[in-house]
C-alpha cells in the first residue's frame, strides 16, 4: 500500500467539506510554493538554478592539505620552520600558539589528477575521484574563526556568535515551506560520532519565528519528535479521534470565527499526514539493491553519514528543500593519518554517490550538493612533530577547500590559488559571505535583499559583506 | 534634584534646536507652531527607517556629510552647497527633490540601498513636515512621562483605550463571561487553571468585589512568583548550562531563581528588585540575598573551548551583561553600538564601552575550566546557618592552632638564644643533626640522564624524573665551577613523580635556573593539568613580565594567593630560586627565594578560597605546560622538593652549602638559628605545626562542601575599559570612564561611579525608560504583545504605539505611586491594575472585520486571546489532571522528554517528572524537547519576547508525548474511580477540568461518540488497551478494566490537543 492510498483508506473518516480541502492540496498552491511564493519574498529575486540544496558539513576542519590541495614544496620542507613572512602575524589557536616551534608538515599522502578537469585527489578519497567532473573545487575559502563553536556558527548563520538564523531558517522564512507533509528543513547528524560538539543554535531559527528551524530527524524509531503514536493506539484508531477533536473544533468555529481555530484543525490534519510521510520516507525498504550498493554497506544502517546521504536524496525527491547533514570528527590536532583515514573512508563513497545518484536522477541540474568544514588545517604540526609517524594539524582559518556540485555551478572546475606553502590564498578567495552570497543566488535569492528587521536594524545572512562568485557559476 | 538636571538636559536640547538658525532657515515663512504632524510620531520614523543608514548617528557611515537626526545638521548648508532641509519651504529642500526623483542618480534612498522608495504618503509627510517649519522633538520615550492626572489607573486606561477605539468607529467588548475571566486571570497571575471549585464559586459570587477579590487571592498564591519567574528566566537567558560549544551542565545557579520566585511572591517594589540583580553586592553591609542578586550578571554563556582566547571571551562577558542591561532595564538595543555609532539611536560607540565598563572590574576568567569542576569566579558560597556555624568554629580552631604553634615556635627560639648567649645547654637536636636540612622529598641534579631516559632521585628512593630526549643535558658554568643542567625546549616536559600538596601542606620547591630571554611568560615548574583549560589549578612558579611569580590556585585569577617578585629574574645568568608556602593559603604565608635571600613581593591575589588539589596532572612538571607557554631555552639544575616549609638559614644553604654550618660555628645570627631550630627540629613545634595542619585540612574540607555560586564582587582597583575599534578584544583605543549614555539623563553627581550607582540612575523614579519598559513587558504577557510591539527596543526604530499615553500613566503611577497611597514600583498593583480593567477584561472575540483588520489586537477592540506558553501548557495538563507536584523552588529536574533532547540526560524519576516546567532542566544547545516545540527560547541571549507559532509538531507532542499521554490516562482513571466507573460524567469533568468549563449539549454528544468509538475499538483490542495503559511512570489501577480506562484516555487525551485547553482567551 503506497502512502497516498494508504491515507485514501482512512478518507472516509474525514468529514466536513473545509477540512476536505485542506486536506488536498490545490495545485494552484503547490505552483506557488515552488515558486518560492510560500515565504516573506513572495517570489523569487531572479529565476534560481538550484531548487534545493544537500549540504554536506564535515564538522572539525577536513585538511585540506591532506585532500584537495596539494604541496609539493612541504614535502622538501618537511620538518623545517614556517617562515615568520609566510605566516605574517596570523594569529594563532591556544592550541599550538604558545609553541617554541612551529615545524612544517608534508602531506602523507599522494595526490593524482582525475576526470576530464585534471582534479587533483588525494589517495584518500577514490570515490570522489570518479564522479570528479562533477564537482567544483573551491581551494581559497577563509574564515574569521580560529575555534570550532564560532567557526561552525559562522558557517550555518554568517556570524560567530550564536542568536542569527541559520541558513535553512532564512529560506523557510524567504521562500516557505513548497511541502505541506514534510518540513521545508532537514537536518540529519552522523550517529555515534566523537569529536567536537554540535548545538542546535547550528539549525535554529535564531531571531526569527522558531518555525523556520530545521526539524532533525533521527536515526532512530521516532525520527521526529513523537512522530509515533504511543503503544497501543494505531494510525485507524487516532484517526477517530482526530475526526471527534476536529468536530469539536468546527463547533467552537461556528460559534467564534477564529482564524486561528481553523489554523489548529491544519495543523492537527498536518501532523497526521506527517505521521504517515516521515516513516515513509526514511524507509528505505523501495530502494533497489544497486542503489543501496552505492552508497556502500553503511547505508543499510541508519544514521550513518551513508544513511544519511541516501535519505537527503529521498528528502530532496519530496521536495524538502535544505538538508543540512553534519558529519563529525575532522578535529585532527594529534594522530592525523589515523583519524583523516577513518573519515575519508565514512564519507568518501557516500558522498560521490549521492552526486552520481542525482545525475542519474537528472536531479543534479537544479540540486546543489556542498562538501565542506569551517575552516582548514595548519600547513606546520601541532605539538611534536617526528617525522614519518603520526602527527597533527591545527585549524588554519586562512584558506581552505569545500566542493560544490550542481544546481548552476561550473562542473569540474578548480577555483581559487593558495601559495605553495598552501597558508595563504593567492587568487580569488572566497570568504564565508561570499559562499553564503553564492548559495543565495543560486537558490534565486539576492542576498542582500532577504532582511529581518530585528532589534532595531535590518538582519540578513551576509551581514553587510558577501560579493556572489561569479567565477563558478555555470 | 535629579528632576531639575533632567528638565535642564532636555531644555538644552530644545535650546539647541532653535538657536540655530541659520541660512536660508531665516527665511522661513511658516511659523514652527502647532504643527499638525508630530516629528516624533510621523517623521522620524520615516528618516529612521530609510534614511539614518547614511544619514544618522554613526559618524563612521555617514554620506555626503548629511546628518538628519539633528535639526541643526539637518538644516545647515551641505557640503555641496545646497541644503537638504530648509524650513518652511519644500522647494528648497534637497531632501524632498531627492526622494522624489526618477534619476536613479540621484533619488534617495539609493537604489543600491535596496530599501524601495518613500511611499506617497510619506512624501506627502515630509513636505508637510517642512512647510510647517521641520520642528524635531526628542524621541518619546527618552522624556520622563509626564504625571497623569487619573486617580484610577484601570479607568483612565480604559478611557483611552475607548476614545481611540470611538474613533475607528469601535467600541471595547461586553467582559468576557465569568468562566473565562477566571481561566483568563488563572493563567495570568499563577500560569495554572482555576479548580472546577475555583470556577463554580467565582460564578456564584455576586459580590462586586469578587473580581477584585479573586485577584487579591490569585496574586497572594506563591504560584504567583513562580509563574512572573518564567519570563525573567528569559530576560537573565537562565539556564543550567554553560552554553557555547561544549555547554557544560553548572547545576548550582537554581539559587539565583528561586530568589526570583521570593522575590515575586513578596513583592520586593520593583526598584530594589531591579538595584539587586544590577549591583546588591555593592550595598554598604550587603546580605547573602542581596549579593546571590547580581548572579544576574553572570547568567551569561561562557567557552571553555580548547584553544579559545581568554580575553576575547572575557570581552564577550562584559558585553553580553552590558546588552542585557540595555535590553531588559532601558529597552534599548546596544548591540549595534560595539562595533560603531548605533544607525538609527542617539547611542555611540563611546556610550557604549563606557556604559559596558560598569560591568568590567571583576576578577574573572574569560573561559571556565575544562578539566576541573571548579566554579568560575567571583563566586560565593551559599552556607545554611548550621554550615555557616561549623566553617566559623573551624576557622576558629584553625587560627588557635596558628597561635600555639607560634607560642611552641617562640620558646624554641628562646631555647636557642638562651644556648647561645650562654645561659643553658644546646638543644639536643641540634647536637646531633645540626646543620642538616629534614624533609627533603626529591632531589634531581641532573648530572646523567639513566639508559632507560630517566633521572634518578639523589636521595635515593624510586621516585625518578622523566624528559624526553629533546630536554638535553648540557655543560655550563656556574660562579665559575662547571655543571650540567637539563635543557628545556619549552615544549617538552620534565616530569616528577611529586607534589601533589593540599593548601594546608606547607612545602618548598627549589631549583637553580637560567633563562635564555626574558620571557612574557614562561612555565618555570607547575602542579595543575593545564592552564586555562584547568582554571590553573595547582601552583606554579612563573616567569611574568619577566619577574618569577609564585601562586597556589584554586580557579585564575579568583580564588588564587599569588606573589610576585619586585626585581626583574636576571636573564642569560644563574639564579637560585625557592618557593615556599607555610599551609596558611595566604598570600602572607608564600615566599620567594633568590639567591638564598628572602626577596621582595608584591601581592598579585590573595583570594583563595578553595583546595588546590585535582584536576590532574598531580606531580610537579617542569618547564612545560598543556598550552602554555614552556621555558623555552631555560635551563635547570639541582631541583629540590621538601615536605616543610624551610626556614631562610636553610634556604640560604641550598644557594652556598655550608651555610647552616657556619651558622652553627659562629653562633651569630640568633635569629636565623632559632628560625631554623624551631622549623627543623623541635619537638614542641613540630606537634604543634602537625595539629596546625590538621585543623587546617578540616576546616578546609567543610569550605569544599557548600555549593558556590557566580556573583559580581568589584577588584579593589577597577580595570580601565578602551573604546574597542571594530568590537575586536584586542584592538583597543581611547580609555574610558564608566558613564552613561549622552542621550539618557546624565549619570548623578553625587553617586559612585560603579554599579551602585548606575542601579541609583536606573531606579530615578524620573528615569523615562525603566518603568515604560516594565510596565511595557508587563502587559505583553497578559495581551500577547506589548503596548510598544518591541519590548527589547523602545528607541526611535521601535514603531510608534498605538497607546503611547496608556503606557505612560501606568508608568508614572509604577515609578511613583499612587496619590491613594499606593506605593512605588509595586509589581503586584501594577498587575492589579492592568486586570482591573475593561480594556483586559473584554471578551477576545470582536466581529470578523476587526478580527481581520487588527490579527495582532494593537488596537485593543477585543482581550487577549492566545496560545499559552510552553510551561502553561505542560503545567496546565499536569494540574488538571492532579499529577502536578508543587513544592517551590529547588535544583533542576528532568522530565520525560530529556533522552530526546539534543543533549540526551536522562529523566527524573517521581516527584521530579510532575514539578513545575520552570525547575526544567536548562540545557542551553538541547533544551527540553517539548518546551523547546512550544517556543522556549534556547537563552543564550536576554529575550524580552517570545514566539507565539502554531505548527504541526505541537499536535506530535501533545498526543504522543509520555508526559501528555501519562497525563490523559492518569485523569481518565481518576475520573472514572470518582464516578463509579460512569464514562459520561467523568468525561464532562474532564473537559471541565481543561477547559474550566463544562460542555455544552453538543460538546457532549460529540465527546460521547469519541468515547463510544474508542470503547468500541478497544473492546476488540483488550491487548492494544493493556500497552496504551504502560505509558509513564505511574501504575494504572487494577480496579477499572484496561479497556474501559483506554477508552477514556483515548478521549481526555484528544480533550487536552483541544483549543479550549491550550489557548488563552
Amino acid at each position: 500500500m503506497n502512502r497516498r492510498d494508504w491515507l485514501n483508506s482512512f478518507g472516509m473518516g474525514f468529514g466536513g467539506l473545509a477540512v476536505a480541502e485542506m486536506l488536498g492540496r490545490s495545485a494552484a498552491a503547490e505552483q506557488a510554493a515552488a515558486a518560492g511564493a510560500g515565504g516573506v519574498l513572495g517570489g523569487f529575486h531572479h529565476p534560481p538554478k538550484a531548487k534545493r540544496v544537500i549540504s554536506l558539513f564535515q564538522s572539525g576542519g577536513p585538511s585540506q592539505l591532506d585532500l584537495y590541495d596539494p604541496k609539493p614544496l612541504l614535502g622538501r620542507r618537511d620538518g623545517e620552520q614556517l617562515p615568520d613572512s609566510v605566516r605574517g602575524g596570523q594569529r594563532l589557536t591556544g592550541m599550538s600558539g604558545n609553541q617554541s616551534s612551529i615545524p612544517l608538515a608534508a602531506s602523507p599522502y599522494a595526490f593524482t589528477q582525475h576526470g576530464d578537469s585534471g582534479a587533483w585527489l588525494s589517495e584518500l578519497l577514490p570515490h570522489t575521484a570518479k564522479v570528479a567532473d562533477h564537482l567544483c573545487f573551491i581551494r581559497t575559502m577563509h574564515t574569521e574563526s580560529i575555534n570550532h563553536g564560532p567557526g561552525v556558527t559562522f558557517m550555518q548563520s554568517g556570524g560567530q556568535i550564536p542568536g542569527r538564523p541559520s541558513i535553512g531558517a532564512w529560506l523557510d522564512y524567504g521562500l516557505g515551506n513548497a511541502h505541506d507533509d514534510l518540513p521545508s528543513f532537514v537536518v540529519l547528524i552522523t550517529k555515534n560520532k566523537g569529536g567536537q560538539p554540535l548545538m542546535s543554535h547550528l539549525w535554529g531559527a535564531g531571531f526569527l519565528p522558531t518555525k523556520h528551524q530545521a526539524v532533525r530527524f533521527r536515526s532512530g524509531a521516532d525520527p521526529v519528535l513523537n512522530v509515533n503514536n504511543p503503544p497501543g493506539v494505531s494510525m485507524e484508531n487516532r484517526r477517530r479521534l482526530l475526526d471527534g477533536l476536529r468536530e469539536l473544533h468546527e463547533h467552537e468555529f461556528a460559534a467564534m470565527p477564529d482564524a486561528e481555530i481553523t489554523s489548529r484543525i491544519a495543523n492537527y490534519e498536518m501532523a497526521f499526514r506527517m505521521q504517515a510521510s516521515v516513516p515513509e520516507v526514511t524507509d528505505f525498504s523501495d530502494e533497489p539493491q544497486g542503489v543501496l550498493d552505492m552508497y556502500g554497506p553503511a547505508a543499510r544502517d541508519p544514521g550513518t553519514f551513508a544513511a544519511n546521504c541516501l535519505l537527503a536524496r529521498r528528502l530532496a525527491e519530496r521536495g524538502v528543500r535544505f538538508i543540512q547533514l553534519f558529519h563529525q570528527d575532522w578535529d585532527h590536532h594529534g594522530g592525523l593519518k589515523q583519524g583523516i583515514t577513518r573519515e575519508a573512508k565514512e564519507t568518501d563513497q557516500p558522498a560521490a554517490a549521492l552526486v552520481q545518484d542525482l545525475a542519474q536522477r537528472g536531479m543534479l541540474d537544479d540540486t546543489l550538493v556542498v562538501w565542506g568544514g569551517e575552516f582548514g588545517r595548519t600547513n606546520y604540526c601541532q605539538g611534536l612533530y617526528r617525522p614519518g609517524q603520526d602527527f597533527g594539524r591545527d585549524h588554519h582559518p586562512r584558506c581552505f577547500t569545500i566542493w560544490m556540485a550542481g544546481g548552476g555551478v561550473k562542473p569540474g572546475t578548480t577555483y581559487g590559488e593558495t601559495c605553495d606553502y598552501g597558508y595563504n590564498i593567492v587568487k580569488d578567495g572566497v570568504h564565508v559571505h561570499d559562499f553564503h552570497a553564492t548559495m543565495l543566488h543560486l537558490l534565486g535569492i539576492d542576498h542582500e535583499r532577504l532582511t529581518y528587521k530585528f532589534q532595531g536594524r535590518r538582519y540578513r545572512l551576509t551581514d553587510v559583506h558577501g560579493t556572489v562568485v561569479k567565477g563558478i557559476l555555470a | 534634584m535629579h528632576c531639575s538636571l533632567l528638565a535642564l538636559r532636555w531644555c538644552g536640547i530644545f535650546a539647541i534646536v532653535t538657536s540655530v538658525d541659520a541660512g536660508p532657515a531665516a527665511r522661513a515663512d511658516v511659523p514652527p507652531s502647532s504643527p499638525s504632524h508630530s516629528f516624533d510620531r510621523d517623521v522620524r520614523p520615516i528618516l529612521s527607517d530609510n534614511c539614518f543608514g547614511c544619514h544618522g548617528p554613526d559618524g563612521g557611515s555617514r554620506q555626503a556629510g548629511l546628518r538628519l537626526d539633528l535639526r541643526a545638521a539637518a538644516i545647515a548648508e551641505l557640503e555641496s552647497g545646497s541644503w537638504a532641509v530648509v524650513p518652511g519651504l519644500i522647494a528648497e529642500s534637497a531632501l524632498i527633490g531627492r526622494v522624489e526623483s526618477d534619476d536613479p542618480d540621484l533619488v534617495m534612498p539609493p537604489p543600491e540601498a535596496k530599501i524601495g522608495r518613500l511611499s506617497a504618503e510619506q512624501v506627502e509627510t515630509l513636505k508637510r513636515w517642512i512647510a510647517e517649519g521641520a520642528t524635531y522633538e526628542p524621541h518619546w520615550t527618552f522624556v520622563p512621562p509626564a504625571r497623569p492626572d487619573a486617580a484610577d489607573g484601570a479607568a483612565a486606561v480604559d478611557r483611552a483605550v475607548a476614545e481611540k477605539l470611538a474613533q475607528r468607529g469601535l467600541a471595547l467588548q461586553p467582559e468576557a463571561d465569568r468562566r473565562t475571566l477566571i481561566r483568563r486571570a488563572s493563567f495570568d497571575i499563577t500560569g495554572l487553571p482555576p479548580t472546577p471549585a475555583e470556577v463554580e464559586a467565582f460564578v456564584a459570587d455576586p459580590s462586586p468585589e469578587a473580581y477584585d477579590s479573586l485577584l487579591d487571592r490569585l496574586l497572594a498564591s506563591p504560584r504567583y512568583g513562580e509563574r512572573m519567574a518564567a519570563d525573567w528566566m528569559d530576560l537573565a537567558r537562565y539556564s543550567d548550562s554553560y552554553g557555547f560549544q561544549q555547554d557544560r551542565p553548572r547545576p548550582d545557579m537554581w539559587p539565583w531563581r528561586d530568589w526570583v520566585i521570593r522575590s515575586f511572591n513578596e513583592n520586593l517594589p520593583w526598584d530594589q528588585f531591579t538595584l539587586w540583580q544590577v549591583a546588591g553586592d555593592l550595598l554598604p553591609g550587603a546580605t547573602d540575598e542581596q549579593v546571590l542578586a547580581t548572579a544576574f550578571n553572570r547568567l551569561h554563556q561562557q567557552e571553555n573551548e580548547g584553544g579559545s582566547i581568554e580575553e576575547e571571551y572575557r570581552i564577550a562577558y562584559v558585553n553580553d551583561r552590558t546588552t542585557t542591561f540595555g535590553t531588559a532595564f532601558l529597552g534599548l538595543t546596544l548591540e549595534c553600538c560595539r562595533c560603531h555609532d548605533h544607525k538609527f539611536d542617539p547611542l555611540s560607540q563611546k556610550d557604549f564601552y563606557a556604559l559596558s565598563a560598569f560591568f568590567d572590574d571583576i576578577d574573572e576568567a574569560g573561559l571556565y575550566s575544562f578539566f576541573t569542576e571548579s566554579v568560575p569566579t567571583p563566586n560565593i558560597r551559599l552556607l545554611d546557618g548550621p554550615a555557616t556555624a561549623a566553617l566559623a568554629r573551624a576557622d576558629e580552631a584553625a587560627d588557635e592552632a596558628a597561635a600555639e604553634a607560634a607560642r611552641a615556635d617562640a620558646v624554641a627560639r628562646a631555647a636557642v638564644a638562651d644556648w647561645i648567649a650562654g645561659r643553658a645547654a644546646v638543644p639536643a637536636a641540634f647536637d646531633a643533626v645540626g646543620g642538616t636540612i629534614p624533609g627533603e622529598l626529591v632531589r634531581h641534579d641532573f648530572d646523567d640522564r639513566r639508559a632507560d631516559g630517566t633521572f634518578a632521585d639523589e636521595l635515593g628512593s624510586t621516585a625518578a624524573a622523566t624528559a624526553p630526549e629533546e630536554n638535553m643535558l648540557v655543560g655550563d658554568s656556574r660562579g665559575g665551577s662547571p655543571c650540567r643542567a637539563i635543557r628545556l625546549t619549552g615544549d617538552h616536559p620534565v616530569t616528577t613523580s611529586v607534589g601533589n600538596v593540599r593548601r594546608s601542606q606547607p612545602f618548598t620547591v627549589a631549583a637553580w635556573i637560567k633563562p635564555a630571554t626574558r620571557h612574557d611568560r614562561a612555565v618555570v615548574f607547575h602542579r595543575s593539568r593545564a592552564w586555562t583549560d584547568a582554571g590553573s589549578r595547582g601552583y606554579e612558579l612563573l616567569v611574568d613580565g619577566g619577574h618569577l611569580r609564585w601562586s597556589l590556585i584554586h580557579f585564575w585569577p579568583g580564588d588564587a594567593v599569588s606573589v610576585r617578585c619586585a626585581e626583574p629574574l636576571p636573564v642569560g645568568d644563574w639564579t637560585h630560586v625557592a618557593v615556599s608556602s607555610d599551609g596558611s593559603g595566604r598570600a602572607a604565608g608564600l615566599k620567594i627565594f633568590v639567591n638564598g635571600h628572602d626577596a621582595a613581593t608584591d601581592v598579585v591575589r590573595d583570594s583563595l578560597t578553595r583546595e588546590i588539589t585535582g584536576g590532574g596532572g598531580d606531580t610537579i612538571t617542569i618547564g612545560e605546560r598543556f598550552r602554555d607557554h614552556g621555558f623555552k631555552h631555560g635551563l635547570v639544575d639541582d631541583f629540590r622538593v621538601f615536605g616543610r616549609a624551610l626556614s631562610p638559614l636553610e634556604v640560604q644553604d641550598l644557594c652556598a652549602p655550608g651555610a647552616i654550618a657556619a651558622a652553627l660555628a659562629e653562633k651569630r645570627d640568633v635569629e636565623a638559628l632559632g628560625d631554623y631550630f624551631a622549623a627543623a627540629f623541635a619537638d614542641e613545634p613540630a606537634a604543634k605545626r602537625a595539629a596546625l595542619e590538621a585543623a587546617r585540612r578540616s576546616r578546609d574540607d567543610l569550605a569544599e562542601r557548600p555549593p558556590e555560586i557566580m556573583v559580581m564582587r568589584e577588584l579593589p582597583q577597577p580595570k580601565t575599559a578602551y573604546v574597542l575599534e571594530r568590537g575586536d578584544y584586542d584592538k583597543r583605543g581611547e580609555p574610558l570612564e564608566p558613564d552613561t549614555p549622552a542621550a539618557l539623563p546624565p549619570f548623578p553627581a553625587d553617586q559612585p561611579r560603579n554599579r551602585l550607582g548606575l542601579a541609583r540612575w536606573l531606579i530615578d523614579p524620573e528615569h523615562p525608560l525603566l518603568a515604560r519598559v516594565t510596565v511595557n513587558r508587563v502587559w505583553q504577557s497578559l495581551f500577547g504583545i506589548g503596548l510598544v510591539q518591541s519590548p527589547e527596543d523602545l528607541g526611535s526604530q521601535s514603531a510608534r504605539p498605538e497607546y503611547p499615553e496608556v503606557l505612560d500613566l501606568l508608568a508614572w503611577r509604577f515609578a511613583h505611586g499612587t496619590a491613594d497611597g499606593g506605593i512605588a514600583w509595586d509589581m503586584k498593583r501594577l498587575m492589579k491594575t492592568i486586570m482591573r480593567s475593561s480594556t483586559y477584561r473584554q471578551r477576545s472575540m470582536a466581529d470578523a472585520k476587526t478580527m481581520a483588520d487588527d490579527p495582532l489586537n494593537v488596537w485593543l477592540a477585543r482581550g487577549p486571546r492566545h496560545r499559552l506558553p510552553a510551561e502553561m501548557i505542560r503545567d496546565g495538563a499536569l494540574a488538571a489532571t492532579g499529577l502536578l507536584v508543587e513544592k517551590v523552588g529547588g535544583p533542576p529536574v528532568k522530565t520525560y522528554d530529556m533522552p530526546d533532547s539534543f543533549k540526551p540526560e536522562k529523566p527524573d524519576t517521581a516527584a521530579g517528572l510532575y514539578r513545575r516546567s520552570l525547575y526544567t532542566f536548562w540545557r542551553r544547545t538541547g533544551p527540553a524537547p517539548v518546551l523547546e516545540s512550544f517556543d522556549v527560547p534556547t537563552r543564550m541571549v536576554c529575550v524580552a519576547r517570545r514566539d507565539t507559532t502554531n505548527t504541526p509538531l505541537h499536535a506530535l507532542v501533545l498526543l504522543n508525548g509520555p508526559q501528555f499521554v501519562e497525563a490523559g490516562r492518569v485523569l481518565a482513571e481518576r475520573l472514572l474511580v470518582e464516578h463509579d466507573g460512569r464514562a459520561e460524567p467523568a468525561l464532562d469533568r474532564a473537559f471541565e477540568l481543561l477547559t474550566s468549563r463544562p460542555p455544552d449539549d453538543e460538546e457532549k454528544r460529540i465527546i460521547r461518540r469519541m468515547h463510544a468509538g474508542q470503547l468500541d475499538w478497544y473492546r476488540d483490542r483488550p491487548d492494544e488497551a493493556a500497552k496504551f495503559l504502560t505509558v509513564g511512570e505511574t501504575q494504572p489501577q487494577a480496579a477499572i478494566s484496561a479497556v474501559e480506562v483506554a477508552a477514556a484516555a483515548g478521549v481526555v487525551n484528544a480533550l487536552m490537543n483541544y483549543d479550549g485547553a491550550v489557548v488563552k482567551r
